[in-house]
């Protein structure tokens, strides 16, 4: 039988080097069983020879690497798809492995052996970690990006129930026949792995009956890997990462069949009872042909009798004996050796069983066998279950209550949906402890552990589930606690009964593997903006670069250029990104009197200001402009990051005064163009009739003016030292504006400037740029603002600290400094007076004006003056410098008062 | 966090779309200088309460209505309660 061609024709993939043909309802695991593999892998530290065992996805026995994509759990995965198939570990092949040795050579490495001897020589470690890696089998992860692009989608069900079993689908049945809108998600597709009979047929019904319904949805082949806070559940399929974002949840996951701990409990042959069963009745195939049944549950029975009928029909083999219980002996077939009250204690062979020892009333008996399968209860598969602490979330069926019946799950899996209020998950009451009787076998497959390990970890103190989890990495491999987490529990009980140290070990995502290309499904380049200019920037060439979540032109070309321009004749900059907003109302003033810490109620009219904003610690959170309209109505500037920090500041305050005002932000819908340098004015008044000379609109005032046909309120501002004109404008006329005013501006050989030139030009005015020369804890004092705070007035935000923090000595400035060497230092750059460190340079460019390099730099003067002399060392090397007053250039503010 | 809360104005969203404001402290009023004045200054700028259990907090909705609203949540389950 182990021959028989695929039920149904269907497509075939390639094995290592073998073509292996797979039927339609073929997973890759059970097209290999029936081309004749019995080697799926090799363990990953004692390269034992492992085969299929539990068939449902939850050990890792049968980890392969399939079109690329290492560790695929092939006993779940359809064949129909995949190209490729190939084994990880082994040397030369996995049939055939030299490193078998290692089993026998597992004295050299007791459990924590890692830990203790990859220490010294530190360079070896890289060199041994990948050795490690590739002996383990972990196989290659991929180098290439991946070509799947898989969307985010959301979901908003009132009830999301993972798991399609009969008390999943029945507590999603019970949900939507009462009106609520359900997801019903299962990892494979649902009844697929459950042999044709009477539980199928009843699945099938409850199923039809569930996608009937209008408001029902089902997500099949889609892994539910955690449950986080929300709850938000991620859901995986082959096209989507699923948000699942639900009322409640419904656990519907099942249980695991129990791993029996007895020597040689790893033989290929050795089968869990629902893997043996599926393998029969929904592959055709037979596990052995000399099959030894061992079971002590009613489920165990229908196990048996599946095999007995697929296998003894199909002339593949046959079930020789059942070691059962003598309560269930009436239940095995006739013609089938019954073995009543028997245990089965060691399994043997070489490569693959050959026969098994039962014990039976005190004696010992050895049957040949090729096939070993156990049914010997259920362990909760309850890794999301207990993910959930909080939430609404409800366990039913055989997560909750493990061995339940399928009539006791329908109706648990009713009575759950309709439950409103979470109560706590019924522990496993039905389940005893687990037999760990031998130091030999495997508690762990993943990861290689054994009964002997545990113990010890226990003589050298690990003795809590928690510890030894972490030193013997069981529940932590792929199957992660599906088949051992039982046994870590039992041990520690065994060792310590009654006390904490016994608890379940903490559930955390993912409860299955996740690839990483999966998780970041969605993810896209961040937020985006443009300012109307945008397409103009790139049509003239510009260096687009990220300016916060704002893309600006860097340059356009030829910074030196640039810079000439805005100092020697005239430039334009896109300014749009600046938060804009008009804030108004009969409390506008005592708002804005009341957060800033300059006046701003002795503005008059169409007079402007520079402001800082300070919090109540009397930090520094922006700056801007503060413009007056009219009475109770401004315009206020922030910086092109710092504006909805600050909006949100406005409003905070707004709230807390319980002030009347009317704060709008016009950031999108106005935009603005700095038009800058010494022929400025020239240059505005070939566009416009309206006057901008020093008496229509003086330093510190604005107006408004027609400029090219567009409205424009004109604000003198002073950050590149020149004379400038802030034009705000309708964002929708601003690609007019712009080409108006490059197209005038070619008599005055114009160009437009970017990022670069703009640092450049603030710097030698030195003028700070928040967030860059500043930190969370910078008060204006040691910025060299303390011009724009107005002590005087009686009250505004921060003042009280800053009262408090003049009586305290300044440690720390921010100083300028000049570099007359070749080069600037670089921004970054650590600064040393006197061989010792004292701080570091934020700002710092080659200033054509001066002829040198010119910097901001924090310094740290505990004893009161800060040095007069620094040096800079950076990535290239040192630089000498001296620290001055500030401006660099044109001290007196000349040029921008013109 | 994908934690869902009720805007006053906007409906049910999740906390993505709102940053976090801390718990409610009362402000300052313009008050004469002096030593208590700075201590309760001082305490108010920096000390919380931070309650395992039911706390104020604000959130300003920054991708709906830009206001501040103030919610109660159970800070050991993440459980909101309403607003305050």
């Amino acid at each position: 039988m182990a021959t028989a061609e695929p039920r149904s024709a269907g497509a075939s993939f390639e094995f290592e080097g073998r073509t292996i043909p797979s039927g339609a309802d073929d997973t890759i695991a059970s097209a290999l069983f029936r081309a004749g593999v019995r080697t799926f892998s090799r363990s990953f530290k004692y390269h034992r020879r492992r085969s299929l065992y539990c068939l449902s996805g939850d050990c890792p026995n049968c980890l392969m690497t399939v079109d690329g994509e290492p560790a695929v759990r092939t006993c779940v995965t359809p064949a129909a798809s995949v190209r490729r198939v190939a084994r990880g570990a082994g040397w030369p092949s996995a049939d055939r492995d030299a490193l078998s040795i290692l089993w026998r050579l597992r004295w050299l490495m007791p459990v924590g052996f890692y830990y203790k001897s990859m220490i010294r020589p530190r360079w070896l470690f890289p060199i041994a970690e990948r050795v490690i890696r590739r002996i383990a089998g972990l196989g290659p992860v991929p180098r290439e990006p991946s070509e799947s692009a898989k969307e985010r989608l959301n979901h908003h069900p009132d009830v999301l129930v993972i798991g399609g079993g009969i008390a999943g689908l029945a507590a999603a049945l019970a949900a939507a026949d009462g009106g609520e809108r359900v997801l019903l998600v299962d990892e494979g597709a649902i009844g697929e792995r459950i042999a044709p009979g009477a539980l199928r047929d009843r699945i099938g019904v409850l199923r039809d009956a569930f996608a009937r319904h209008a408001s029902a949805s089902i997500l099949e082949r889609a892994t539910a890997f955690g449950i986080f806070e929300g709850p938000l559940v991620p859901v995986i399929d082959a096209d989507f990462l699923h948000l699942v974002h639900p009322a409640r949840i419904v656990v519907a996951t099942g249980a695991v069949e129990r791993h029996a701990v007895f020597p040689g409990n790893d033989l290929p042959g050795v089968w869990l009872g629902r893997g043996a069963s599926r393998l029969a009745g929904v592959h055709g195939l037979s596990p052995g042909r000399a099959i030894v049944v061992a079971t002590n549950t009613a489920e165990g029975l229908l196990h048996l009798d599946v095999l007995h009928r697929n296998v003894t029909r199909q002339g593949g083999g046959a079930v020789v004996a059942a070691v059962v219980p003598a309560s269930l002996a009436s239940g095995v077939p006739a013609g089938i050796e019954v073995i009543a009250d028997g245990t089965v204690v060691e399994a043997s062979g070489s490569g693959a069983l050959r026969s098994v020892v039962v014990e039976a009333a005190g004696r010992r008996r050895t049957l040949r066998c090729d096939a070993l399968v156990l049914s010997l209860g259920l362990e909760p598969r309850d890794g999301l279950l207990r993910q959930a602490e909080f939430e609404a979330v409800l366990g039913a069926g055989d997560v909750a209550r493990p061995g339940c019946s399928a009539e006791e799950a329908e109706d648990d899996g009713r009575r759950t949906a309709g439950a409103a209020v979470p109560e706590p998950a019924a522990a496993s009451s039905q389940s005893s402890a687990p037999q760990l009787g031998s130091a030999e076998g495997f508690v762990c497959l993943c990861e290689d552990v054994a009964v002997e390990e545990f113990e010890h970890a226990w003589d050298e103190g690990y003795r809590s589930t928690e510890l030894l989890k972490r030193y013997s990495t069981v529940t932590m491999g792929a199957c992660q606690g599906a088949l051992c987490h039982a046994h870590l529990k039992a041990f520690v009980r065994q060792r310590s009964p009654g006390s904490w140290t016994g608890s379940p070990t903490r559930a955390r995502p993912p409860a299955r593997t996740v690839r990483l290309e999966d998780l970041a499904a969605g993810a896209r380049v961040p937020l985006e903006h443009h300012t109307s200019l945008h397409e103009r920037h790139v049509a003239s060439g510009a260096l687009m670069d990220w300016a916060g979540t704002w893309k600006r032109p860097s340059n356009y070309g030829d910074v030196a250029q640039e810079y000439r321009a805005v100092r020697e004749r005239v430039s334009v900059m896109d300014v749009s990104t600046l938060g804009k907003y008009r804030v108004a109302g009969p409390d506008a003033t005592a708002l804005l009197e009341h957060i800033y810490p300059c006046h701003v109620g002795d503005l008059k009219p169409w007079r402007s200001r520079y402001t800082l904003l300070l919090n109540e610690a009397g930090y520094l959170l922006d700056d801007g402009m503060v413009c007056k309209l009219g009475d109770g109505s401004y315009y206020v500037t922030f910086t092109s990051s710092g504006g909805d920090g600050a909006e949100s500041w406005l409003r905070d305050w707004t709230d807390e005064r319980g002030l009347t005002v009317h704060i709008a932000n016009v950031t999108a819908s106005r935009s603005a163009i700095n038009v800058a340098g010494p022929r400025a004015r020239e240059l505005l008044s070939r566009l416009s009739s309206d006057a901008c000379d020093a008496q229509a609109i003086p330093y510190g005032g604005l107006r408004e003016m027609v400029v090219a046909g567009v409205n424009c309120l004109v604000i003198r501002v002073a950050f590149v030292g020149e004379l400038s004109f802030e034009l705000h404008h309708a964002s929708r006329q601003s690609e007019a504006l712009w080409d108006s005013l490059l197209d005038a501006g070619r008599e005055f050989d114009m160009l437009p400037h970017g990022l670069d030139a703009l640092k450049l030009l603030r710097l030698e005015k030195g003028h700070i740029l928040i967030g860059q020369d500043t930190d969370f804890d910078t008060t204006p004092s040691k910025v060299g603002l303390d011009f724009a705070v107005k002590m005087s007035k009686p009250d505004f935000v921060g003042r009280t600290a800053l009262e408090r923090i003049a009586k305290l000595p300044r440690e720390r400035s921010l100083l300028p400094m000049t570099f007359a060497g070749a080069r600037a230092p670089e921004e970054g750059a650590q600064l040393f007076a006197d061989g010792a460190h004292v701080g570091n340079v934020t700002s710092s460019r080659w200033s054509p004006a001066l002829d040198c390099g010119v910097a901001l730099g924090w310094v740290r003067h505990p004893d009161g003056a800060p040095p007069s002399r620094v040096m800079a060392r950076d990535t290239i090397g040192h630089t000498e410098g001296v620290v001055t007053k500030g401006p660099f250039y044109d001290p007196k503010g000349e040029r921008l008062r013109a | 966090m994908t934690l869902k809360l009720t805007c006053p104005n906007c409906g049910p969203r999740y906390t993505t779309e709102f940053w976090f404001g801390g718990e409610p402290v009362p402000r300052a009023t313009p008050a004469a200088p002096g030593v208590d004045a700075l201590r309760a200054d001082f305490e108010r700028v920096w000390l919380r309460t931070n309650v395992a259990g039911v706390q104020s907090e604000r959130w300003f909705h920054h991708a709906g209505c830009r206001r501040w609203l103030v919610t109660e949540r159970d800070t050991r389950t993440n459980v909101f309660h309403g607003h305050g």
